[in-house]
C-alpha cells in the first residue's frame, strides 16, 4: 500500500513538472520580444564602427572616427578652443583585476550652458585586457557612469592569443568645469607565453564632447572630437601581467601525467587490496 | 531533527541578510560572481529572450527558469531557494541513514556534518546552484532505496544528467545494483541493516571452479535485464526529451554552452586541477586525440576500478566515485568540492576511522592542501606575482591530498550492501576473480 502511493505520488509530481516546463519553457521562450527593441541605435559611436567593421584595427578606427562622422551626429566645428587636458592617467591596483584611472578637465570657449552635454571616453583596450560588460552595467545602475557598451571581442575567458580587441565606450554628464574622473575596472587575459612578464600599454582615449539641443532632442545631437592634450609629461600606462614561462611546458606535462598516474594507481591497489573484511575485523577489534 | 533544521535555516537566512550587507557596504562582494550571471539569464529568460544572451551563463535554461522571480521578486529568491535546496539535502540525509537502520544519534551527528559545515552553507547562501543537484541526488538515492520500480529514480537521474553533466559518472553503479536478486517483480528490496553490516568476503569467493570466460560470459548475459533496460530507457529519454526541449528553444546556443562546454572545456586559466598549467603551456598548439587519452586514463581507471569494487555498497562508491572525479579532473573549481560533500554524511556511519587522528590528519591534509594552495592563486590573480609553477606544485600537493583522502575513506571502510539477498558476486569477481 504505502509503495502504491509512493509511486503515485512520484509518477503525479513528474508528469506535473514535465507539465510545468513545458508550459513555462514555451512562454519563455515566446513571450514579446520588445525587449530585444531597446537596443539604441546611433546612441554608441563604436557601435557604428562595428556596424561598418568586422574586426577592431587601431588605425582604421582612427581613420573612423576622425573622418567618417557616424550617421545622426552632425559635426560641431573643430579649432584649439575646445581642447580636453588630461590630468593624470595610470593604472590602479595588483594583480589580474584592475582599474583604469584617468582624470580630466574641459577647456572650452564654447557656449554650453543651454544645452545637456555628455562626454564619451572611448577606451581602445589593448590585446591583453578586457573589461566584463556586465560589471560596467553594475557601475550603470549604481550611477557612476551615465551609460556604457563594450564592443569587439567580449569573450571574458579566451587567453590574449585566441582573443581580439575591444573597445569600451563611456557616457558621462558633463557639469560645467568640473574635472572628469573614472575608473573602468579590467581583467587581464592570460598572455602569451614568455619569460616572466608581458607588457600590456595603454594609448590615449578617444573623447567627443556631445550636445543636444533644449529639451534634450536626440536628433539635433551633435558631436566634437576633442583634442587632448596632457598636462604634465606623463610615462606610458604600463601593465605587467605574468606570463607562463615556455621553458616549463615539458617537465610541467611529463610531470602532470605521471603524477595522475601514480595517483590513480594508488587508488586501483587500495581498491583492489581493500578486503570486505578489513573493517568488519577493525571494528571486532577496536 | 526539526531542532537542527530550524538551527540550519536560521545560520542560512543570516548569511543571506548578511551577505545582502556585505554586497553593499564592502569592496569584495559576498555573493557568487555565479549568482549574477544567474540573475542575468534569468531577467533576460523572464523578458522573452534567450538566457544564453548573457555571457559565461553555462547551464540548462532550467536554472535561469527557477530564478526567474529574482527580477520580479526579489534578488535574494535563488539564494533562499538554493539554501532552502541545501536543507533538505539535509532531510534527504537523514532520511537514508534512517532507511539504512542507522541509529539517531548517529544520524543526528553525520546529518549535522552536512548541515552546519561553513562550505557548504556558504555555497548555498552565496548563490550557487549546486545544492539543487546535490539534493537530486540524493533524492534518486532514496528512489531506489524506496522503490519496487525504478521509474522515479530513471526520471530524476535523466534530468539531474540534464542539468549537470557529471551524475553520468553514476550510471554503471545504478544499473548494477539494479540486480534481480535484490529487485523481485512487485516486491520492495530488502534494506541492510546498519547493526548488520557483517562480511562478504565469503561470498565473493564463490564459484571458483568456474572458468574465467565463462564466468564472464554468463555474467554478461545476466547483466542485461528488463529493470536495467528500463532504467536505461526512461533516464536516457528523460535526458534527451529535455535536451531536446531546450534545442528546440534555445539552439545551437543551447547546445555549446550548457553541454559542449562542458565535455570539452580546457580552461587555461589557474585553477586546482593538475592539468592547468599544462594546459595553458600547451594552449597555442592544438591537443592531439593521443595526448586527451592519456589525460583521460587515470579518470577513467579509477572510475572503472571502484565502480566495480564498491558499486553495491551504492552511497559509498558515490562518494568515492565524485571525490575521484573532482580530483582527476581537466578543470576544479571549489564549487565541485559540494558534489561530495554532500555524500560524506552517507558513508560516516560505515567509517572505522576515528576523528582522533587519523580523521583529524585527512580533513587537515586536505583543508592544508587548499589553503597551501589558495594562498600561491591569490599571489598570481590578486598580487600580479609570477607564481604558475609554485601553484602548479600546489596543485599536484592537493591531488596528493585527495589521493591519501580517498585511500584512507577506503580502508576503513565496513562495505555494506545498500539491499540483502542472495549477493550476486558475479560482477564483483569479473574484475577481482583471482582473488
Amino acid at each position: 500500500m504505502e509503495i502504491q502511493q509512493f509511486k503515485q505520488v512520484q509518477t503525479n509530481s513528474m508528469i506535473r513538472f514535465l507539465l510545468i516546463f513545458l508550459v513555462i519553457i514555451h512562454y519563455s521562450a515566446h513571450a514579446s520580444s520588445s525587449y530585444e527593441q531597446t537596443d539604441f541605435v546611433e546612441k554608441y559611436i563604436a557601435k557604428t564602427y562595428f556596424e561598418k567593421y568586422d574586426s577592431f584595427v587601431d588605425s582604421q578606427f582612427s581613420f573612423f572616427i576622425e573622418n567618417e562622422i557616424p550617421l545622426g551626429m552632425s559635426e560641431m566645428p573643430r579649432d584649439n578652443s575646445n581642447v580636453m587636458s588630461i590630468l593624470h592617467r595610470n593604472i590602479i591596483g595588483e594583480g589580474s583585476h584592475r582599474r583604469l584611472s584617468s582624470s580630466m578637465r574641459l577647456k572650452t570657449q564654447s557656449e554650453l550652458t543651454e544645452q545637456s552635454c555628455e562626454i564619451i571616453i572611448i577606451e581602445r583596450l589593448p590585446n591583453g585586457v578586457f573589461a566584463d560588460p556586465f560589471e560596467l552595467q553594475h557601475l550603470v545602475h549604481r550611477g557612476v557612469f551615465n551609460d556604457v557598451a563594450v564592443f569587439g571581442d567580449t569573450n571574458l575567458e579566451l587567453p590574449s592569443f585566441r582573443s581580439n580587441q575591444s573597445v569600451v565606450e563611456i557616457h558621462m554628464i558633463y557639469e560645467d568645469d568640473s574635472e572628469i574622473n573614472l575608473d573602468v575596472p579590467l581583467h587581464a587575459r592570460y598572455p602569451p607565453l614568455g619569460h616572466g612578464f608581458s607588457l600590456v600599454e595603454f594609448g590615449q582615449p578617444d573623447l567627443f564632447l556631445c550636445c543636444c539641443g533644449l529639451g534634450g532632442n536626440s536628433v539635433n545631437r551633435s558631436c566634437l572630437l576633442m583634442q587632448t592634450s596632457e598636462d604634465k609629461a606623463s610615462s606610458p600606462v604600463i601593465w605587467e601581467i605574468p606570463c607562463g614561462i615556455k621553458e616549463h611546458a615539458q617537465v610541467v606535462s611529463a610531470v602532470s601525467f605521471g603524477f595522475a598516474v601514480v595517483a590513480a594507481l594508488l587508488i586501483v591497489l587500495a581498491s583492489i587490496s581493500y578486503s570486505d573484511s578489513t573493517g568488519f575485523d577493525k571494528s571486532k577489534h577496536s | 531533527m526539526e531542532a537542527m533544521t530550524q538551527g540550519g535555516a536560521l545560520v542560512r537566512v543570516l548569511l543571506i541578510l548578511y551577505g545582502e550587507w556585505q554586497d553593499a557596504h564592502l569592496e569584495v562582494r559576498y555573493t557568487d560572481v555565479d549568482y549574477f550571471v544567474f540573475s542575468d539569464a534569468a531577467a533576460l529568460m523572464a523578458s522573452g529572450r534567450s538566457p544564453y544572451q548573457r555571457s559565461t551563463y553555462r547551464y540548462s535554461p532550467l536554472i535561469a527558469f527557477l530564478l526567474t522571480p529574482n527580477s520580479f521578486l526579489h534578488p535574494s529568491w535563488g539564494k533562499f531557494l538554493f539554501s532552502a535546496s541545501d536543507l533538505l539535502v539535509g532531510f534527504l540525509i537523514h532520511k537514508i541513514l534512517k532507511l539504512r537502520g542507522v541509529p539517531e544519534k548517529l544520524c543526528t551527528y553525520s546529518t549535522m556534518v552536512w548541515l552546519f559545515n561553513p562550505f557548504t552553507f556558504t555555497i548555498g547562501t552565496r548563490g550557487n546552484c549546486e545544492p539543487i543537484v546535490c539534493s537530486m541526488i540524493l533524492w534518486i538515492l532514496v528512489c531506489l532505496m524506496n522503490g519496487t520500480t525504478s521509474t522515479p529514480a530513471a526520471f530524476w537521474y535523466g534530468l539531474v544528467v540534464h542539468l549537470r553533466i557529471y551524475p553520468i559518472v553514476y550510471a554503471f553503479p545504478i544499473i548494477l545494483l539494479l540486480d534481480p536478486l535484490y529487485f523481485q517483480p512487485g516486491k520492495k528490496p530488502i534494506l541492510s541493516e546498519w547493526s548488520s553490516r557483517t562480511s562478504v568476503s565469503s561470498q565473493n569467493s564463490s564459484n571458483t571452479k568456474t572458468t574465467k570466460s565463462k564466468y564472464i560470459w554468463n555474467s554478461l548475459t545476466s547483466m542485461i535485464t528488463w529493470r536495467r533496460v528500463k532504467f536505461g530507457i526512461i533516464s536516457g529519454s528523460t535526458f534527451f526529451i529535455l535536451t531536446g526541449l531546450c534545442f528546440y528553444f534555445y539552439g545551437w546556443n543551447f547546445l555549446h554552452e550548457a553541454l559542449l562546454y562542458h565535455l570539452t572545456r580546457t580552461d587555461p586559466r589557474h585553477n586546482f586541477s593538475i592539468y592547468f598549467y599544462h594546459i595553458y603551456l600547451n594552449y597555442e598548439q592544438d591537443f592531439s586525440i593521443v595526448e586527451k587519452l592519456i589525460a583521460f586514463l587515470p579518470q577513467f581507471i579509477v572510475q572503472l576500478v571502484l565502480i566495480f569494487r564498491f558499486a553495491f555498497d551504492l552511497p559509498f562508491c558515490f562518494f568515492l566515485q565524485t571525490l575521484a572525479f573532482v580530483a582527476f579532473n581537466k578543470v576544479i573549481t571549489a564549487q565541485y568540492f559540494v558534489w561530495f560533500f554532500c555524500l560524506l554524511p552517507l558513508i560516516l556511519p560505515w567509517s572505522n576511522m576515528k576523528l582522533k587522528w587519523k580523521g583529524l590528519a585527512c580533513i587537515s591534509l586536505w583543508i592544508g592542501a587548499q589553503i597551501h594552495w589558495l594562498m600561491w592563486g591569490y599571489l598570481l590573480e590578486f598580487r600580479g606575482k609570477n607564481v604558475f609553477f609554485q601553484l602548479w606544485l600546489a596543485s599536484l600537493l592537493f591531488l596528493a591530498a585527495n589521493s591519501f583522502v580517498v585511500i584512507n575513506v577506503i580502508c576503513n571502510h565496513k562495505f555494506s550492501r545498500v539491499f540483502c539477498g542472495e549477493f550476486s558476486s558475479r560482477t564483483v569477481n569479473i574484475f577481482f576473480l583471482d582473488k
